[in-house]
């Protein structure tokens, strides 16, 4: 019997890295959610006590932003604009619409895509920064007033992005199927490559894998 | 005043707001006169011996002002203020510097934790100690500097207005000790009218331009201060314009409702797009296979 050919997507160590940054992200989001609306604190309970969610949140975010960049490091050679980019995104409806035959082939990652690896690029860039400046009481008494003052604005902005942004990602990995398969243990299938990302396959890293 | 009448409390909106019952009581307020503090220190003696306070003890810093500023441990100091007049000659202006009890206080609306933070119905702003989780918003938010948060508890204390003395019909401890006449305590209305009599007397003096501190940014303060100069603030360690930072109103205003409508309108999009454009799926060349090999184990190794 023929047997597919199923391609390495992402290796052991992005999938292990995804799958942290993934539950100390809920933890991290959830927790933030209670400060951000008073009508949630609840939801800080999750970690025992409004004031122990207070006290682990930042931890938890720099568990989650920096494994996260590392990832997007081991991401970035397949995150840079190519030719035919725009095409796609001029393409946007007829990719959501399942158009197939109207979409512009595109590699391993598509533009949309790379817009979403720059958007996490930028808030977890900014989150952490910011994190660490309102971070009481160990660093914010080494910030003037003001300037924490405007981290803590750019904090809720860069998780509100960020946040949407998740929400876009588990939304096309779910609709996508054999995305979440790819992450999980690593493989998608050469057809599933053929539909999504054709010149994945002329790719010569995954000729051999 | 029982301590059910709150009038504005933290973590509130118009869709969620505080009870409005109750709001007949008269405010109170301190007034400071700086023009008759001679910075005994009295007040800020009274204040930790009221509160059971105890400061560590710090270093000198080349000033009389100790400790160099408003802490956890210490709610009020006498600032020593340095400072030249026009005649070229030195002087101290002294600040007795607390928790003004703004009428429009910024750390209540820094504070993103439902009822840690409370205006009481005459006035005082107060702090419910089991609700802070000890973000510290109110301490970056507050434009006097007077809310410290403790790194020992990591919860925020500042100047109570003595309320358990006011609750039992007396002054603060600061104001019952002061040795000059400096600090008096009353309703707001009697401040004012008092301080505005004093100014006018200081004008007589020579004063030209004496005057009530009770800062229009914050919708006036529980403590109102009568200088020497009102055009100098900063001379006595005041902010000209103290009021709510414009972040600060940007995030509670601004970032909470619109990213609420993001976040909700992203998952919107999404339910939206997979009822109605429905899944997405590969068929495989030769599905058989394909399932087989999914399910066993892969031959290749995934190992990098």
């Amino acid at each position: 019997m023929h047997k597919p050919e199923l391609i390495l997507r992402h290796k052991m160590f992005d999938r292990v890295c995804h799958w942290f940054v993934v539950a100390t992200g809920i933890f991290t989001f959830l927790t933030g959610f209670s400060f951000f609306y008073p009508s949630f604190q609840w939801l800080g309970l999750i970690a025992g006590t409004p004031e122990l969610a207070r006290a682990l949140h930042p931890i938890a975010g720099l568990l989650m932003c920096l494994p996260l960049m590392v990832m997007l490091a081991r991401y970035y050679h397949h995150n840079k604009w190519e030719k035919g980019d725009l095409t796609w995104m001029l393409a946007i409806k007829d990719v959501m619409l399942e158009n197939e035959d109207k979409i512009p082939p595109i590699g391993h990652y598509n533009p949309g895509q790379k817009v979403l690896f720059r958007t996490f690029v930028i808030t977890s860039i900014v989150l952490t920064i910011t994190g660490i400046m309102m971070w009481q009481p160990y660093f914010t008494p080494f910030f003037s007033t003001v300037s924490v003052q405007w981290a803590i604005l750019l904090h809720a902005v860069c998780a509100v992005i960020m946040l949407i942004f998740v929400i876009v990602h588990f939304w096309m990995a779910t609709w996508v199927e054999g995305s979440v398969a790819g992450m999980l243990y690593g493989y998608v299938s050469k057809a599933w490559c053929k539909k999504h990302h054709p010149n994945m396959l002329n790719d010569e890293s995954h000729s051999e894998k | 005043m029982s301590d059910k009448d709150i009038a504005a409390s933290s973590g509130l909106s118009d869709l969620n707001p505080q009870s409005r019952i109750r709001r007949t009581i008269p405010k109170i307020a301190k007034l400071f006169d700086a023009t008759k503090c001679n910075g005994c220190k009295a007040c800020q003696v009274a204040c930790s011996e009221w509160n059971d306070l105890r400061a560590e003890v710090g270093t000198f810093q080349g000033s009389y002002q100790n400790p160099m500023a408003v802490s956890a441990d210490s709610w009020t100091i006498i600032k020593f203020n340095e400072f030249v007049d026009d005649n070229k000659k030195l002087r101290w202006q002294f600040t007795h510097s607390a928790c003004m009890h703004c009428e429009d206080p910024a750390c209540l609306t820094a504070c993103s934790t439902k009822g840690a933070i409370v205006q009481k119905s005459n006035g005082t702003v107060e702090l419910n100690h089991d609700k802070c989780v000890g973000c510290g918003y109110c301490v970056s938010a507050c434009p006097f500097g007077t809310i410290s948060l403790n790194p020992k508890d990591s919860k925020v204390y500042k100047c109570t207005m003595c309320a358990d003395r006011v609750q039992a019909g007396q002054e603060p401890a600061c104001v019952k000790t002061c040795t000059t006449g400096a600090l008096k305590f009353g309703t707001r209305e009697d401040m004012l009218f008092i301080a505005e009599k004093r100014v006018a007397q200081l004008k007589e003096r020579g004063y030209a331009n004496a005057g009530l501190y009770n800062p229009k940014g914050v919708s006036g303060t529980g403590m109102v201060m009568v200088l020497h100069d009102i055009n100098k603030p900063e001379s006595y360690g005041l902010p000209a314009d103290p009021k709510t930072s414009l972040p600060t109103t940007l995030w509670q205003d601004v970032v909470k409702p619109l990213g609420t409508a993001g976040i909700l309108g992203a998952v919107a999009v999404a339910c939206v797009h997979r009822i109605t454009v429905g899944r997405n799926i590969v068929e495989e060349d030769d599905p058989i296979a394909y399932a087989q090999q999914h399910h066993s184990h892969p031959e290749k190794t995934d190992k990098e």
